[in-house]
């Protein structure tokens, strides 16, 4: 075949088939196959953790302690998401330039604004919230508020950036009526842009809850009591019914947020 | 409430049932959040005064400082060249459990393309409706809510008691959480696509992998591809807190670094950690662009 030739058949799909091929192989040669991949053992753990599951622990006092733990991990999921959505609606406002529609500035300071809040946004949400948690507590030490924080501010990068692309979606012909009738940008933006984006803002806001009620339950890492934080003192002492009954609540809570948000968004289309 | 049923099948009466959702979602989620608030703050120890005290402030700024390198004593790691070649090689490690957690969630999901659809499990798409197909068809569909339900980190919590620190416990824990996301939008998208093709490749007697494979595939793939570039935005920020558990990559090392105070050398993971970061979010913008190749 002829390099030409080649060139031509190698291009779209073909091309993106082999550099997958090539990437996937490029990793496992990266991987240590001198050890073992179980450990010695492995498999007898795993199916007594299996077997753990029939029955799990149901015992009233635990149960106590995962009604607690899930209502912990709720309340950090909903203080962190609520903060992220105060720091992610103006900052995805700024992003997306509705504001600075109405023509005084220039296009340039407009750009400026834009681009800077898009580079903000962006910071925000490359490290994960765990990371960020842990950095937390390096610097000023462990506190629940630490956690939110720590959650909020790569929430808040995620939610401004798709709340930016939501209010640049709004059909463009009633904001200008709007904009006709004199209209400040703040009305533009208060009953032109947020009324007519608002079931996308909505939907996308109880998508990134489900989300959030994972974060919160794994920021037990950093000591943040909650499901996560159960999960792994029941797993440091071994004890896989716990851990069977705690994954149990987790899933719950996950699918019941799930479920609310699916009734929200089933709601709001017309 | 007890006239919803009649309602539904009247306009009027269905808007006032949907505006019920949508107020008394509002009321549910003030009153979440003032609870999860209250509930936070009025425990003295909260840390909400702390964001008050100049304290506070001082020592994020000597932290942040200590990040750079400052006031160590001992010459940076970000002026050591040895130490840049070290770290990179962890950073390959962490591109590599990530990729591997891609191909993992990519071949399941693609495994489950079909029984996990519902318009294969109920005959839409041609083929005969099966009570079997039906079964498959739930199953698959809770076994995508249970892995996406459980977090990754629980996951590679459990994964370390059966397998050897290193790549693969931390690709397999992103891998089956992934899968779970992954196979649901895949579904959804076999579910959503025209049945024309598939209807007519099954009319001419074709066989459930040719089905599959001219009538599905064609449609599905370039959105299973977006889906997965997606995805490993998310997963390659995710590997860093999956290898915490010693997992290997960057992860590990900046967790022991972390509890032996060596913030410089925190500081320098953390550079290429932004650095990978970056990367896949370039790569994927890019790959995305060019999957749409119709």
């Amino acid at each position: 075949m002829s390099l030409r030739r080649l060139q031509t058949w190698l291009t779209g799909p073909r091309l993106l088939t082999l550099g997958i091929v090539f990437a996937l192989a490029w990793s496992l040669s990266r991987v240590d196959w001198q050890q073992p991949i179980g450990h010695t053992g492995g498999g007898a753990a795993a199916l007594q953790v299996l077997l753990a599951l029939f029955p799990p622990e149901l015992s009233p006092e635990f149960l106590r302690i995962c009604v607690v733990s899930s209502w912990h991990t709720l309340a950090y999921a909903v203080a962190g998401m609520s903060l992220a959505v105060a720091l992610g609606l103006p900052l995805g406002v700024l992003a997306s330039g509705v504001l600075a529609q109405s023509a005084d500035g220039s296009g340039a300071r407009r750009w400026t604004l834009m681009a800077s809040v898009r580079f903000l946004l962006a910071a925000m949400r490359s490290v994960h919230e765990l990371v960020w948690a842990l950095l937390f507590v390096a610097a000023v030490g462990l506190s629940p508020m630490a956690a939110i924080l720590a959650m909020a501010i790569p929430y808040a990068g995620i939610l401004g950036r798709i709340y930016a692309e939501q209010l640049q979606d709004v059909p463009a012909e009633p904001v200008a009526a709007l904009r006709t009738t004199g209209a400040s940008s703040a009305h533009v933006l208060l009953y032109g842009y947020i009324p007519m984006a608002l079931p996308d803002l909505l939907s996308y806001t109880f998508y990134r809850l489900e989300c959030g009620i994972r974060a919160a339950a794994i920021m037990s890492f950093v000591g943040i009591d909650g499901i996560g934080f159960q999960i792994e003192l029941s797993l440091a002492d071994l004890l896989f019914r716990q851990v069977w009954t705690l994954l149990i609540f987790l899933v719950a809570l996950v699918v019941a947020v799930d479920w609310w948000s699916s009734r929200v968004r089933r709601s709001m289309a017309y | 409430m007890e006239r919803t049923g009649m309602e539904q099948s009247h306009p009027a009466g269905a808007a006032r049932a949907r505006f019920n959702v949508l107020r008394w979602s509002a009321y549910a989620a003030a009153l979440l959040v003032a609870l999860s608030w209250a509930f936070i703050l009025l425990d003295g120890n909260s840390g909400f005064g702390d964001l008050f005290r100049e304290r506070t402030w001082q020592n994020a700024g000597q932290f942040v400082a200590s990040l750079a390198g400052a006031g160590s004593g001992a010459p940076s790691p970000f002026v050591q060249a040895a130490r840049w070649r070290e770290t990179g090689q962890l950073a390959l490690n962490t591109l590599a459990m990530s990729v591997l957690a891609m191909g993992i969630a990519g071949a399941g999901a693609l495994v489950l393309l079909m029984p996990g659809a519902r318009n294969v499990s109920d005959g839409t798409l041609g083929g005969a409706p099966s009570h079997t197909g039906r079964v498959v068809y739930a199953a698959v569909r809770i076994f995508y809510t249970l892995t996406r339900a459980v977090p990754e980190l629980v996951w590679a919590m459990l994964i370390v008691f059966f397998l050897s620190p290193g790549i693969i416990p931390g690709a397999l824990a992103l891998g089956i959480h992934n899968l779970g996301i992954v196979g649901r939008l895949t579904s959804e998208v076999v579910e959503n696509l025209d049945p024309a093709p598939a209807r007519a490749l099954r009319a001419a007697g074709a066989s459930s992998p040719k089905v599959l494979l001219y009538g599905v595939f064609p449609q599905a793939l370039p959105l299973f591809l977006t889906f997965l570039m997606y995805r490993w935005e998310v997963v390659i920020r995710t590997t860093v807190v999956v290898g915490f558990l010693n997992a290997g990559g960057l992860g590990r090392e900046f967790r022991l670094r972390m509890s032996w105070f060596h913030y410089d050398d925190v500081g320098l993971l953390l550079v290429w950690y932004l650095l990978l970061v970056i990367a896949v979010d370039v790569l994927s913008a890019q790959l995305r662009r060019r999957v749409r190749w119709d």
